[in-house]
């Protein structure tokens, strides 16, 4: 037991044993009062239940008649309920907080939808009128002024791409086109072509999934099938992709020397850290282990409401 | 026992006080024994903060109805310092409360109905309601 947690304990016992002597209000608000500085001290539930225990135990150190027996359940009753009372409180707020921060990150991914929308279709669109205007400004003009205006359009182009990239940055835009399930097996297949890994897809979906969860099941799967290619050197790779009423489950294993996430690269992709960042603002959990035999295994978690 | 009792507040003592008279009233009124304890903690974060902050206030506590439900109410009032950004006031974090949800806005999250107003230079008040059933 910590120095922390007996002072706690002795203080519950003294505590415990002036509610039984005297049950009143007093007794009760001094259980409180406790409850409320061991909270504060970074105590859990379970410790404090541990703590109670023990006060039990104590209490308990001699026979006691039935009568005094029955008024003891009662009585421990009260004055735990009272010590828990303050972790009540900080449960409700967390509970509070988890659901904001769910509705906050819909917004942001709503958000980003529409900027993603506007930097591919609107901007684009504009580029290719400017495109058009600048390609006719060009047939007009004397070869020699020619060569400036390819400039411009190199230029152009530049700003297309960058665009183009910032848009599937923010959203994919295969995930709002397609759904999750076929923009994996795109993402798959793109990837096969690209680096020559053999990836197979399983996915089975078949609830509503909010978009903030697609987007970062299809960013973790990106960088992890990406570092199966680039850096793990591996040959095959498999997404598989489960969904319960509760929860939806995405691994990604491969044959490859393992995850490579030093600074160097983070530029590129997501990062593991960001990815942890992710999934931890979805509540989920993620795990990046061995595979059985050779490579690794990089589960995510994401909790559903239901 | 009366449908009103009004306790002044000015230390831990009369915390203890209006506790007590809150859970006798609802006791009286059927709530369960985790509802009780809910009125009693609501009833000492709001005691606390006038006393931590307004040196001194009064709660007024009663049996109320609205149709065929009844419930009961804590009135706390005091002519303290005010607080200049309620907002900012029932957010947790702000002064002693740290985060833990414990505090204003912890007794906010365990009562039916939450209610402050408050004038920079007057004073506090915090209206909660608890409905039975």
């Amino acid at each position: 037991m910590s120095a922390h947690l007996g002072q706690v304990q002795k203080r519950y016992v003294l505590a415990f044993r002036q509610y039984l002597e005297k049950p009143d209000e007093v007794a009760l608000l001094r259980a409180y009062e406790l409850g409320r500085a061991a909270l504060g001290d970074g105590l859990g539930v379970l410790e404090m239940a541990t703590v109670h225990a023990r006060a039990m135990a104590t209490v308990l150190d001699r026979p006691l008649a039935d009568a005094e027996r029955a008024r003891l359940v009662d009585a421990q009753r009260n004055f735990f309920v009272e010590a828990l009372s303050p972790f009540e409180l900080a449960h409700r707020a967390s509970r509070e907080a988890n659901t904001v921060l769910r509705l906050l990150n819909d917004m942001l991914e709503g958000q980003a939808k529409r900027i993603a929308y506007a930097l591919h279709d609107e901007a684009g669109q504009l580029l290719a009128f400017v495109h058009l205007a600048v390609a006719r400004a060009a047939s007009d003009l004397p070869p020699e002024k020619v060569g400036e205006l390819n400039a411009v359009q190199g230029m152009l182009n530049q700003v297309d791409e960058r665009l183009r990239n910032l848009s599937h940055e923010l959203r994919p835009p295969v995930l709002e086109d397609l759904g999750l399930s076929p923009a994996l097996e795109l993402l798959a297949d793109g990837v096969s072509k690209r680096w020559g890994l053999e990836v197979t897809v399983k996915a089975a979906l078949n609830h509503h999934v909010p978009a903030t969860v697609e987007t970062t099941v299809y960013r973790i799967t990106q960088e992890a099938l990406t570092n199966a290619a680039k850096h793990a050197r591996a040959t095959r790779a498999e997404v598989d992709l489960r969904q319960t009423p509760h929860k939806i489950v995405c691994s990604v294993r491969d044959d490859g020397i393992g995850f490579d996430d030093t600074a160097r690269r983070r530029r590129s992709g997501l990062g593991l850290v960001e990815i942890k960042e992710r999934v931890a603002a979805l509540g989920g959990v993620l795990r990046v282990g061995p595979n059985k035999d050779r490579g690794t295994d990089l589960t995510v978690e994401i909790p559903l409401e239901s | 026992m009366p449908s009103e009792v009004r306790v002044p507040i000015a230390s831990l003592a009369d915390i203890v006080a209006a506790r007590q008279r809150g859970r006798e009233l609802a006791a009286q009124m059927g709530f369960s024994s985790f509802n009780l304890t809910l009125i009693a903690t609501a009833i000492a974060e709001v005691g606390r903060n006038i006393v931590d902050f307004a040196e001194r206030g009064e709660m007024t506590i009663s049996m109320i109805k609205n149709g065929t439900r009844q419930g009961v109410q804590i009135v706390a009032t005091d002519q303290g310092p005010g607080i200049a950004d309620i907002s900012t006031a029932m957010r947790d974090g702000y002064s002693s409360a740290n985060g833990l949800g414990i505090g204003l806005p912890g007794a906010r999250r365990i009562m039916d109905e939450f209610e402050i107003t408050s004038e920079v230079g007057k004073g506090t008040t915090v209206t909660m309601k608890k409905w039975e059933a």
